[in-house]
């Protein structure tokens, strides 16, 4: 089912979790959802020659509306744009500000996925429709992207140029923070240390913005948690740097020393602005409340 | 053995006198693994950062053996009673 987003009706104030349940009622609360793994994974799929004929099944199109019936909305400011786009999974189709369709794209995070969008081409993310897939399955979702973009082919006789194969506009360039690096404390196990561990975590999280102390890498959190902000920063496209503390070999003594120094208890710690901004359980906290996006902004 | 749950619970009582507290034990059973959501007067003014931190030094003993604290709730009476009265109307919050 798609869901139709009505700005004027949303409250951004409001602390509710689900500012979108009131506006979806088919749209059942889905558990997942507020467990992010994975970064938003938007792909961008090369649009296959298309078969005016090829028959589609019929159960599968009801997964979302179809574009035409599909309400337009403008594009929300960044800070803005957690509390007025869902956050879940569906597809999305972004026009620029003359009314014409650039590009049809399926995410895992639509909000994300937009507000990237948004970021790397504003001249031509002025207002996008967004589609709520309820489940979502890879097969439906693909359909459901499929079925826009058909609708759009046979009603123009043309692809969005932003899904043209060989278009790399829209797909999101090599993302520099996928293949960042965790940081390292100290050059190696058998360096001698010149300072203490004290002043290298300090200067760690005040020379750079977001910094989460994690279990495991970036790219294999061994924790839950750890596990859990990483998607959490991933999601909101945040750039930040991350340190394995249970890096023996480059880290050794960071667990210890780091509690000390920022007086918590447990990992992951994420530090922005050289400051505290607390664990997974904060972390979680603000994102439900939608207060992340404007947070990590500043 | 670890830690029980009435032993979180207590700990919490006497430190932060809640107005609600739910531990829930997560571990299974062996004592290192909780989930809390705790509502006190004492969070009143206080971030969650701040109100993280209260908890946790609270539960100090504990948390040698705790391996896994959760905090889902650190809220003051009136945001409780605020989420209390949302969650009626509506369910999937």
């Amino acid at each position: 089912m798609a869901t139709i987003i009505h700005l004027s009706a949303i409250h951004t104030s409001s602390p509710s979790i689900r500012l979108f349940s009131s506006h979806s009622p088919q749209n059942t609360p889905n558990p997942s959802f507020n467990l992010p793994t994975k970064a938003p994974t938007f792909r961008s799929i090369s649009l296959k020659p298309y078969i005016a004929s090829k028959p589609r099944a019929s159960v599968i199109t009801s997964a979302v509306q179809s574009l035409s019936e599909t309400e337009l909305v403008t594009v929300p400011e960044e800070v803005e744009i957690a509390g007025k786009l869902p956050a879940e999974t569906g597809v999305y189709a972004v026009f620029d500000q003359n009314g014409e369709l650039q590009f049809v794209g399926l995410s895992r995070n639509i909000a994300a996925s937009v507000l990237s969008h948004r970021k790397s081409l504003p001249e031509l993310c002025y207002s996008v429709k967004v589609g709520v897939v309820d489940e979502p399955d890879r097969a439906v979702l693909t359909e459901a992207w499929k079925s826009w973009m058909e609708e759009h082919i046979k009603a123009t006789g043309k692809v969005p140029p932003g899904n043209e194969s060989g278009n790399a506009t829209w797909v999101r360039k090599p993302p520099p923070r996928k293949k960042k690096s965790d940081l390292r404390l100290t050059p190696g196990p058998n360096v001698q240390l010149t300072v203490p561990l004290e002043e290298l975590i300090d200067r760690l999280v005040k020379e750079n913005k977001v910094v989460a102390f994690i279990k495991g890498s970036r790219s294999a959190p061994l924790c839950g948690f750890s596990q859990k902000v990483v998607g959490i920063l991933e999601n909101q496209g945040v750039d930040y740097e991350s340190i394995d503390v249970l890096d023996e070999e480059y880290n050794r003594g960071l667990r210890e020393t780091l509690k000390k120094y920022s007086n918590w208890p447990t990992f992951p710690q994420i530090f922005v602005n050289g400051e505290l901004l607390g664990g997974c359980d904060i972390l979680s906290s603000m994102q439900e409340k939608g207060e992340l996006a404007s947070f990590f902004k500043k | 053995m670890g830690v029980t749950k009435e032993q979180v619970k207590s700990s919490l009582t006497s430190k932060l006198n809640p107005a609600h507290l739910e531990v829930i034990d997560t571990s299974g059973g062996c004592g290192a693994s909780f989930a809390i959501e705790i509502v006190s007067e004492q969070f009143e003014g206080k971030r969650l950062l701040e109100r993280h931190r209260l908890v946790n030094s609270s539960l100090e003993e504990e948390m040698k053996e705790i391996h896994a604290l959760s905090i889902k709730k650190a809220l003051t009476p009136e945001q409780w009673k605020q989420q209390q009265e949302s969650q009626v109307s509506k369910p999937a919050a």
